[in-house]
């Protein structure tokens, strides 16, 4: 199997332009970019893509060992790079996939020429001396409510969740069906992202970055994005107007005006 | 005005603010720009304090307000609406009121959202009861699994110039184990007795009645009864006690020195045969049917003398079924993948047989057993 068959890749733009891989954060999966990439592929090569175990990802290719840690799904982008033969790429993270972006560009900085961190957030539970947001508790409490809102469709509506390429009138019939996810593997995505501690992989960037913050970020607040700033070494930091931690899909205008300008200069 | 009509003469705003619901509107960001009565007395929060104040996110606990970020607000701009989504909205008190809530988004003509509606309906009783549903579920999984590995742990039988190795995998699902089995135990200071098995259904009673015969098992091959006959006796234990119809199993029977292999399968995938210097193959003889299908004579069993540093692998049919693929597809596939790992030891070939065809998204177990003899 190849990584552009199991992590869904989907293309749009000229191919011998620029590439930008759009990579999405926990909770979702490529349709977060639907208002962000198009402007984009009128000069650019949009790569998109699932992880594994989100959108229309193989599931199959889910491996606990593997996805043990962001590492591994850092993996998946680097295997994206070398099987689209893509350089001096823009990646755009998401989330949890910034910092996916963060490992993949300090393990292949030459595949790498600028990084969009959108909402990133290296280590969510608070520590000493360092303010993620978060407790343990908390992370507990985001799983439970995984659990009760998955608790309906587990093992009913898996068959037509998971599969079914060729009855797609299933997937429309689902209550929630955007950002359909394997019940077992978000919720290890979920504690793989939440109790993740990325802090010191930040220093090992040398790809010029922007760090694109919202304000009330509820999952990345204000001071983890001056953090991720600082820690980095070519790094720039944009406060957008946008409120929430999906400013993708609340302010997609200022979100591609933001990159349009990094990238230009 | 009568007293019964004023009583059908609801007005829009007592419609609204003592609707048997909770009723929040709020901006696009989620500050709340109106809220109704049914929702301040549920929460004991009051309007003064929310509007243009709080965002509905903020009423909610921690581990509810990631879920909202990273999967409520992203549905709901997408799809416009989303609903049924279970969330606690933290009380005045700081008790917890467990709800479902549905929300619609409204939009200007070129799309771009205005306005949120919610309605908060109280799930209190539901999600207690949900809760219970859940532990019970995940104590029966743990109870099944413990119940499985107890069963299947034991040692292998260990002997110079004999390899044997088991890979045992449970489907990736994970909801419950399922009714595979293996064993390896010596009937004699020469033989060795193999068995794979595969019992209908999943959950405890699988793993209960695999238990059962899987006991059976080794103690009919210690009375010294060959493969087919020991089958015999399985089912006329299978029907007197009703246990195990339509278990499906090999029972085999292999000396060390002689590298004589004797075999008996009933209604089991057959056995791969891999001599040196040639390619692997299917073992179809000595069949019959599943267990507890009656038979008009006694089951057959067939022998075959191995040459040296043969293989034989054992497996339930996990290994071979794929989703839209036909089982013929799957058996070569499996003589593939033997071929493709032939040079090395059984203890590397199972595995990697198993990591090269399980489908983790077929929601059965995989079970396989591979024996060498020097």
């Amino acid at each position: 199997m190849t990584a552009i068959q199991r992590n869904n890749v989907v293309e749009h733009g000229s191919p011998d332009a620029r590439p930008m891989l759009f990579a999405h954060g926990f909770g979702c999966d490529q349709n977060m970019w639907r208002f962000v990439w198009p402007p984009f592929a009128e000069d650019h090569r949009v790569v998109l893509f699932d992880h594994v175990g989100a959108g229309g990802s193989d599931a199959s290719a889910f491996d606990r060992d593997r996805y043990s840690s962001l590492q591994g799904y850092a993996d998946d982008v680097l295997e994206i790079c070398r099987e689209l033969d893509l350089t001096d790429v823009v990646f755009v993270g998401h989330s949890v996939s910034s910092m996916i972006g963060v490992l993949a560009a300090a393990a292949e900085p030459e595949r790498f020429g600028a990084l969009v961190l959108v909402g990133p957030s290296p280590r969510y539970i608070d520590d000493t001396g360092y303010t993620g947001g978060f407790t343990r508790e908390d992370i507990e409490g985001l799983l439970e409510s995984m659990d009760s809102n998955y608790l309906g469709w587990s093992s009913a509506m898996a068959p037509v969740i998971m599969g079914n390429e060729d009855r797609p009138e299933l997937g429309a019939e689902l209550t929630n069906s955007f950002c359909r996810a394997d019940p077992e593997i978000a919720r290890h995505f979920a504690r793989v992202t939440f109790l993740s501690d990325n802090r010191a992989d930040l220093a090992g960037v040398r790809t010029p970055s922007l760090v694109l913050q919202c304000s009330q970020d509820a999952i990345a607040p204000e001071a983890v994005g001056e953090y991720v700033d600082r820690q980095l070494h070519d790094s720039r930091l944009v406060h957008l107007e946008a409120t929430g931690h999906c400013p993708n899909l609340s302010a997609p205008q200022e979100t591609i005006a933001a990159i349009r300008a990094f990238i230009a200069a | 005005m009568t007293g019964d009509d004023e009583l059908l003469e609801d007005t829009a705003e007592d419609l609204f603010e003592n609707a048997p619901c909770g009723y929040l509107s709020t901006l696009p960001d989620g500050t709340i720009v109106k809220v109704n009565r049914t929702f301040e007395t549920w929460t004991g929060l009051r309007r003064e304090d929310l509007l243009g104040a709080k965002r509905f996110q903020d009423l909610l606990s921690p581990g509810g307000r990631i879920y909202h970020e990273t999967h409520y607000a992203p549905l709901l701009r997408m799809q416009g609406s989303v609903r049924e989504i279970a969330v606690e909205i933290v009380r005045a008190d700081g008790t917890r009121l467990p709800a479902l809530v549905n929300s619609v988004l409204r939009s200007d003509e070129q799309g771009h959202p205005q306005l949120v509606r919610t309605t908060v309906f109280d799930a209190t009783d539901r999600r207690g009861y949900e809760q219970e549903l859940l532990r019970a579920r995940r104590q029966e999984q743990d109870i099944a699994q413990q119940l499985s590995r107890s069963l299947l742990s034991g040692s292998l039988p260990a002997a110079p110039g004999f390899e044997v190795e088991v890979v045992y995998r449970p489907a990736v699902s994970g909801l419950e184990v399922g009714g595979d089995w293996y064993d390896a135990f010596w009937l004699d200071d020469d033989t060795v007795g193999l068995v794979v098995g595969d019992v209908v259904g999943r959950g405890i009673g699988a793993a209960a009645t695999m238990g059962q015969l899987r006991s059976a098992v080794r103690a009919l091959a210690l009375t010294g009864l060959d493969p087919g006959r020991l089958l015999d006796t399985l089912d006329a234990y299978t029907e007197r006690h009703d246990v195990g119809l339509m278990t499906t199993l090999i029972s085999a029977q292999l000396g060390l020195g002689s590298r004589r292999l004797r075999y008996a399968c009933a209604g089991h995938p057959p056995p791969v045969i891999l001599s040196p210097g040639e390619e692997p193959r299917f073992a179809w003889e000595g069949r019959s049917a599943p267990l507890g299908v009656r038979l008009d004579g006694p089951r057959g069993e067939a022998a075959l003398t191995l040459e040296a540093g043969s293989t034989v692998l054992l497996y339930t049919d996990g290994l071979i079924e794929r989703r839209s693929e036909s089982l013929t597809d799957g058996l070569d596939r499996l003589l593939r993948e033997v071929a493709g790992h032939r040079d090395e030891t059984v203890a590397r070939l199972a595995p990697a047989v198993v990591r090269a065809l399980h489908d983790p998204q077929h929601v059965d177990d995989v079970c396989v057993l591979a024996a060498r003899v020097a």
